[in-house]
């Protein structure tokens, strides 16, 4: 499927594998959402590497939003961002809530739309109220 | 920002057979992004932008209650229709 790509990245791989099997479900597996996050050996943690790899597994040239979720999660991202090394255009850091920006950003990414609708519906996840 | 449901539009109803939730409001958000109409959904004196999952789901509605479906747009019609057609389905499938 073409369309933005999403990676949500975490501490925690079963955090990020969950949160990308909850996107997954509300868009049908209408877009590619990708969640990692743990070390090599299974620990908790986040990995440079990891993160570029998934990248480059989400973007089919439309683009790739990153969500974060915490700490070094965040830090991780903004170096990988800032590397040119690594950096491709296209890809985002969202200002974004984990859960509820990787299924707002999946459910837009789903519909075709470019990168700047697939970025703002993620980090508009923040005013969903539950109170 | 979907347009006043005071204005021009069309309206249908729908008296939900399920609770409006995640999958079905994915569902309402992909539907109406295919539409040039904008689309809302209303119900308990709340409305929300039927685009936008989280808000879908955050209305919160239950089973039995009375959702209407407003479009307003060129493709209002048809969009008010596929709309309603979603949350119809999400009451059977469930």
């Amino acid at each position: 499927m073409s369309g933005v790509g999403i990676v949500l990245i975490s501490h925690s791989r079963a955090l990020a594998e969950g949160a990308a099997d909850v996107a997954l479900s509300v868009c049908q597996d209408g877009a590619r959402v990708i969640g990692i996050g743990g070390t090599e050996d299974g620990q908790l943690g986040t990995s440079l590497e990891a993160l570029v790899s998934a990248v480059e597994k989400a973007d089919d040239g439309a683009g790739v939003v990153i969500i974060a979720d915490l700490g070094s999660s965040v830090l991780t991202s903004r170096s990988y961002l800032a590397d040119p090394s690594y950096a491709v255009p296209g890809v985002h850091l969202a200002d974004a809530p984990f859960v509820e920006g990787a299924v707002a950003a999946a459910v837009v990414a789903s519909t075709g739309a470019p990168i700047e609708a697939v970025l703002a519906a993620a980090e508009e996840a923040r005013h969903a109220r539950k109170s | 920002m979907p347009a006043s449901p005071e204005s021009a539009g069309t309206t249908l109803q729908v008296v939900l057979g399920a609770d409006l939730h995640a999958r079905p409001a994915g569902q309402v958000a992909q539907v109406a992004a295919t539409f040039e109409a904008a689309v809302s959904l209303l119900t308990g004196g709340r409305s929300v932008d039927g685009r936008s999952v989280l808000a879908v789901m955050g209305l919160g509605a239950r089973a039995g209650e009375t959702v209407t479906v407003w479009a307003d747009g060129p493709d209002a019609a048809r969009a008010a229709a596929a709309i309603a057609q979603v949350l119809n389905a999400a009451a059977v499938s469930h």
